[in-house]
């Protein structure tokens, strides 16, 4: 009797442990529904391979393109203008505020959604009972960790951990070529605009991450997040390199941006200026969370060096 | 004594006048929401909206867009839109100042600062306030009231001006202090920017539960007030003389409408205009006895802010257009139109 007693305790103890680990391994396997937790440190179940997917951010509606599952959006804000075919594709409006009625009436089995434009409509989402993941890369290893997060969700994390392992390699062929040039070697580097007043990136953001990568020293670095500037700051420093983001650009209006920057006043003497190493690029490359970060690596690497 | 004061003013009638803007009033809020309840990017047949709103249906979706997005929406626009023009009406009152709004006084810059600063919190920890936001919105309202209240006895609390300072004192300072923020901040100056220019779009019941008894509360208060108002509007010596302690109503409106509005707010940002022109509005319809102009305000706000909010749904749709320029873009050229013709 005694025996019976013992062995049903085990077989219990037995069973309890091993269907509290069925979840797991469930979820390990990639099946669902599978429990996820995102940027917010909400725990988000996804019952089923989502199929109706909405973008709130250009950089979640890029990933997506990128890991291949645009069949599978059904909404994107009025700003998720790359690739090309995001015209195609219906617009729920702006970034904020979210225009819910839209979203409901999309009926969508996903919404990927970013913390920095939606923090007063997130707990909204989770309200309404749609299946929000809130991501919030700051870092080019938190973008690289979206791209897994995502195709995680959608059920392709093969696809997700190949699309990371070659952007890693990429990046690990710039590193490798870095690390021989010696610090004082490095051009200072100064990112500009094309207006009167002066924002630049400091420390804390993607664009000082990759000019740091690329092997420049940001002459920015010393302050944090983006930051309004004197002029005089720039002159002090005296950059090598100047870089200018913008949007779009009409035909022709490089060389006005290179001359209104030439020509500010007390900046004669910046190295950058006397020898012309003004370079004009694509914002999206270095403002925006997604794989093409890795693009704008490799093209401020050729600046720098090449 | 209410008696004399009501000859001396000349306000005749008044009774009959309420009643009938009360009933006038319900009866046109009652409808317009039903008619508002019919916009939006979706197109809902009006039919499918009536069964939808006495029995439900099994359409899912419709369900949810009518009950959980548009209803809440629209009862959060009549609840701040009258909150926020009675409370506009009663503080024009104390301050003798036509210029005077609800935010004069600068509790939405305390509500704004506050809300701010949740946001920049957010950076530092993590997103455990996110729901949290009209918390500190309301911590911030009450602490300018605080300020504004001390500041104003320090100087001269039985002049309007000296209220009147305080309040346009600490606005600037909040103010300063929220530029401050935004200029460094970074990924979250999105977020406070949308929330300085106030929509309703994240309405919901449990928000409207909140805030509805205090507003409600708040505003009858206020309208118990009108006589009281009514006399000081004929001159502040006139009021003293007719046994009204002018600066003790003065802090009593002020108190009561802060209160209203630091509720508001903090769930819909700040929402301007309104609160300016629909007293004004009120006045040139209803005439200035505030017993009839301060619920004719609240009838009239609560009507032209869902209707401003229709605007900014559907005319960009499926952009939403800020709540606040619809109500200057429409409300100036009407109260100047109204202006015109009570003149002429």
């Amino acid at each position: 009797m005694k025996i019976f007693k013992k062995s049903i305790l085990i077989f219990t103890f037995l069973f309890l442990i091993l269907s509290s680990l069925l979840p797991f391994s469930f979820a390990e396997a990639g099946n669902y529904p599978l429990t996820i937790i995102d940027d917010t440190g909400t725990a988000v179940t996804i019952p089923q391979e989502p199929q109706r997917i909405i973008s709130t951010a250009p950089s979640n509606t890029e990933i997506l393109f990128d890991l291949g599952l645009q069949e599978k959006i059904v909404g994107i804000t009025n700003y998720c203008n790359f690739p090309e075919e995001t015209k195609n594709i219906e617009k729920i409006g702006e970034i904020s505020p979210l225009n819910f009625e839209k979203i409901i009436y999309l009926n969508p089995d996903l919404i990927l959604a970013y913390a920095g434009f939606q923090l007063k409509e997130i707990p909204r989402l989770r309200e309404l009972e749609l299946n929000a993941i809130v991501l919030e890369p700051l870092t080019l290893e938190d973008t690289f960790k979206s791209v897994e997060m995502i195709a995680n969700v959608c059920g392709i994390s093969d696809k997700g951990s190949l699309l990371v392992d070659n952007l890693t390699q990429r990046v690990n062929i710039i590193k490798s070529k870095v690390s021989k040039i010696p610090i004082s070697a490095r051009p200072k580097i100064f990112v500009g605009g094309t207006s009167e007043t002066i924002f630049t990136p400091g420390a804390g953001t993607l664009f000082n991450e990759l000019i740091t990568l690329a092997g420049g020293q940001n002459i920015a670095a010393v302050l944090s997040f983006w930051k309004k500037i004197s002029p005089e700051f720039v002159a002090q420093a005296e950059p090598d390199i100047i870089i200018v983001p913008v949007g779009a650009m009409n035909q022709g209006e490089e060389s006005k941006i290179k001359n209104n920057i030439s020509q500010r006043s007390g900046w004669s003497n910046i190295p950058a200026i006397k020898n012309q190493k003004i370079f004009i690029v694509n914002e999206d490359l270095f403002y925006r969370a997604v794989p093409r970060l890795v693009d704008g690596l490799e093209l401020l690497y050729g600046i720098f060096y090449e | 004594m209410n008696k004399s004061l009501t000859e001396i003013a000349g306000y005749t009638n008044w009774r009959k006048k309420l009643i009938l803007m009360l009933l006038v009033g319900s009866l046109s809020i009652l409808g317009v929401s039903l008619i508002c309840l019919n916009f939006g990017v979706v197109s809902i047949n009006p039919k499918d909206i009536i069964s939808i709103l006495l029995n439900g249906t099994q359409d899912k979706t419709k369900n949810l867009i009518i009950w959980q997005l548009r209803a809440p929406r629209i009862a959060l626009g009549v609840i701040t839109g009258a909150a926020l023009s009675t409370v506009g009406g009663a503080f024009q009152g104390i301050l003798r100042n036509p210029l005077a709004d609800p935010y004069i006084l600068g509790v939405s810059a305390g509500a704004a600062l506050g809300a701010c600063i949740g946001i920049a919190l957010q950076h530092v920890t993590g997103y455990l306030f996110a729901s949290y936001l009209p918390l500190f919105a309301f911590i911030g309202a009450m602490l300018s009231l605080y300020l504004v209240y001390k500041s104003s006895e320090i100087t001269y609390s039985a002049n309007s001006t000296g209220l009147l300072l305080a309040g346009v004192a600490i606005t600037f300072l909040f103010s300063a202090l929220i530029t401050i923020l935004l200029a460094i901040s970074r990924k979250e100056l999105q977020s406070m920017v949308f929330w300085l220019m106030g929509d309703l779009s994240a309405a919901n019941w449990k928000k409207i539960s909140i805030i509805t008894l205090p507003a409600i509360i708040g505003c009858l208060l206020l309208f118990f007030s009108s006589l009281d108002l009514n006399a000081l509007s004929l001159g502040e010596e006139e009021a003293l003389h007719l046994g009204i302690n002018t600066g003790k109503l003065r802090i009593r409106i002020f108190l009561i409408g802060s209160i209203i509005i630091a509720s508001v707010v903090s769930f819909t940002g700040l929402i301007g205009f309104v609160g300016l022109v629909i007293p004004h509005i009120a006045r040139l319809l209803v005439g200035p006895d505030h017993r009839i102009m301060l619920p004719a305000s609240a009838f009239l706000g609560g009507i032209f802010l869902i209707l401003c909010d229709v605007l900014a749904r559907t005319l960009m749709a499926p952009t939403e257009i800020p709540i606040g320029a619809i109500t200057a873009i429409v409300g100036a050229p009407l109260f100047i139109y109204l202006l015109r013709r009570k003149n002429k």
